[in-house]
């Protein structure tokens, strides 16, 4: 019996044992078995309004009428259906009990419809984004390999380098973006679930450094972790991902950085990841929705490589799904700060 | 010149194979290409490469096939290209035997780099595995297999029995990685459990203090996340 089927069960019979207890002392103050049947009325609506389906709410109106026969209706203590009347309120109980049931089981399916639709608007919207900001790269690429092949001989050397290299960098930027979108897709879709595996918090941050450092030689990152030996359950390509799209964020975003950390402090069961930088920190009017505005944002400018956007989003959608908990905000002496926590035990083995 | 590393390219992208060639050609190497497991395994036994790239992608059957049949007759370095979305496949073809993966995409001096780590580790390792003795070096470490002894730039580094097996196993595969569940077995000769990684985590924590590797900057043994360890093969 699924946890769901207990409560329904519950739920039920404790709202119809309340009901025949009140009826019981209703009978015995005031002695109008009419407000009895109401009393019972009100309990079907009660229990088809909160339990799931027909089920319940049909059986309630059924064990209503052949209580109220039963306990409260001549011949006390025994069964009648030749009264009219009894028949009567029998058939409206169970016309309540349908028409509520009915009723809620639309609501909620109009309920996750809107839920669905709202996913299918945030991919669609997710999905103009993308396109539109693959367009710029792929101009550079088949821009520059046209050049190159159709003026290979008028071309200067020191040209042609130009161009390879500009192919090869939004290459590179095509790729980030690629994965950012498998990992996002691999969670949105529910299909993967994510599988957390212990990993060593070293050689988390072992392998962002080697990526980073080989994107960004000369960028500054100061390291600070713990020295004992921290092992956190976690999907360690997503969380990789995460740093990594962090600190590419300060690197891109953050004018006129000199420093960037990256700091990881065990509090109690969390472990609390710091990535700050002494930028310019983030304007105040986008504070709020940093992490989804690639989703959001309605005009698309030409004039970037929308990176940060659809990073960060990446990022809250990751930590989210790990169970953590993400946040941004501008560090008081200046430049911004963004933070996130994991659980380092895994308690909950969904 | 006869004495060119031979490399048999299996892959079916027309475009990813000319590129690859255009590389491996321009260092140096010589470059035989094949576009499915069947063409490979004809290849295979009628060139003898000394390296093997292998898609696993391919139209007739899965690459792991041929990487299986490879492994049944010969230590022939593997390398294989995989895609990004799956860790999992990249551990099963390291399990089934291959030295490394590369991922796509890759830039050229990934591949190259990890050519050249395949190529000197073949010449270290004995087929066992097992070296009959003597000294490994790579950098300042050496590893002298007859004392059980670990050196840094002259001074002796203590390891534990247990540190020093993985170390000297790690040495013994230099340049191929060795993911979690192979190194569990060969040291304590158990199937993988959580039990038993923990156990490996920290003895490799232990062992990476003693080296004075720092995050970011290791210079013998290379962690790669989700899958295994690797010993360098040169600094």
């Amino acid at each position: 019996m699924t946890k769901r089927t207990v409560r329904n069960l519950l739920l039920t019979l404790g709202v119809l044992a309340l009901s025949e207890a009140s009826g019981l002392l209703l009978m015995n103050v005031f002695d109008i078995p009419a407000l009895i049947t109401t009393v019972f009325v009100f309990a079907v609506f009660v229990i088809s309004l909160l339990t799931d389906g027909y089920t319940y709410g049909i059986a309630a109106a059924f064990i209503s009428i052949f209580t109220i026969n039963y306990t409260f209706t001549n011949p006390y203590y025994g069964f009648d259906f030749t009264v009219p009347a009894n028949i009567l309120s029998a058939v409206i109980m169970l016309v309540i009990s349908l028409s509520t049931s009915t009723l809620t089981t639309k609501l909620k399916q109009w309920q996750s419809l809107r839920a669905e639709s709202e996913k299918e608007r945030m991919r669609a919207n997710l999905l103009r984004a993308v396109s539109h900001d693959l367009r710029t790269p792929l101009t550079t690429i088949y821009g520059a390999s046209s050049a190159i092949l159709d003026n290979y001989e008028t071309l200067r050397d020191e040209q042609k380098i130009k161009l390879i290299t500009g192919i090869k960098e939004d290459a590179q930027w095509l790729t980030r973006m690629v994965e950012n979108l498998l990992s996002v897709t691999r969670i949105d879709s529910g299909m993967v679930k994510i599988r957390k595996t212990p990993t060593v918090l070293d050689e988390l941050i072992d392998a962002v450094i080697v990526k980073f450092r080989k994107r960004y030689p000369d960028a500054p990152l100061e390291i600070c972790i713990p020295d004992s030996l921290v092992v956190i359950p976690m999907d360690a390509m997503l969380m990789e991902q995460v740093l990594i799209n962090m600190l590419e964020n300060a690197v891109q975003h953050a004018e006129g950085f000199t420093k960037l950390s990256l700091q990881v402090k065990i509090a109690g069961d969390f472990a609390i990841f710091t990535i700050a930088d002494n930028g310019c920190g983030i304007p105040k009017e986008r504070l709020a929705n940093i992490f989804t505005e690639y989703y959001d944002r309605q005009t698309h400018t030409d004039n970037t490589h929308g990176f940060s956007g659809i990073g960060l989003s990446v990022c809250a959608t990751i930590v989210k799904a790990h169970g953590g908990a993400i946040t941004a905000e501008n560090a008081l002496g200046g430049g911004a700060v963004f933070r996130f926590t994991l659980k380092t035990e895994d308690a909950s083995d969904e | 010149m006869n004495n060119k590393y031979k490399i048999l390219l299996v892959e079916d992208e027309a475009h990813i194979s000319t590129f690859i060639t255009a590389l491996l050609e321009a260092n140096g190497y010589r470059v035989i290409c094949a576009e499915s497991c069947a063409e490979a395994s004809a290849m295979y036994t009628s060139h003898v490469p000394d390296l093997v790239i292998l898609d696993l992608g391919l139209p007739d059957a899965d690459g792991t096939v041929f990487l299986r049949s490879i492994r049944q007759q010969d230590l022939t370095p593997v390398i294989v290209l995989s895609a990004r979305s799956d860790e999992r496949e990249k551990v099963a073809a390291l399990d089934l035997g291959a030295n490394d993966y590369v991922t796509k995409p890759f830039g050229s001096d990934e591949l190259l780099a990890r050519i050249r780590s395949a190529l000197r580790g073949y010449r270290h390792s004995a087929p066992e595995g097992h070296l009959p003795g003597g000294k490994f070096t790579v950098g300042e470490m050496t590893i002298d297999y007859d004392a059980r002894r670990l050196h840094i730039g002259g001074s002796e580094i203590k390891l534990t029995q247990t540190e020093y097996n993985i170390l000297a196993l790690l040495s013994e595969h230099c340049g191929k990685v060795m993911t979690y569940a192979a190194i569990i077995k060969e040291i304590w000769h158990e199937t993988p459990d959580d039990g038993s990684i923990k156990k490996l985590q920290v003895n490799m924590a232990n062992i990476r203090k003693k080296l004075g590797e720092r995050p970011g900057d290791n210079r013998y043994i290379v962690n790669e996340l989700g899958v295994g360890y690797r010993m360098k093969s040169e600094e």
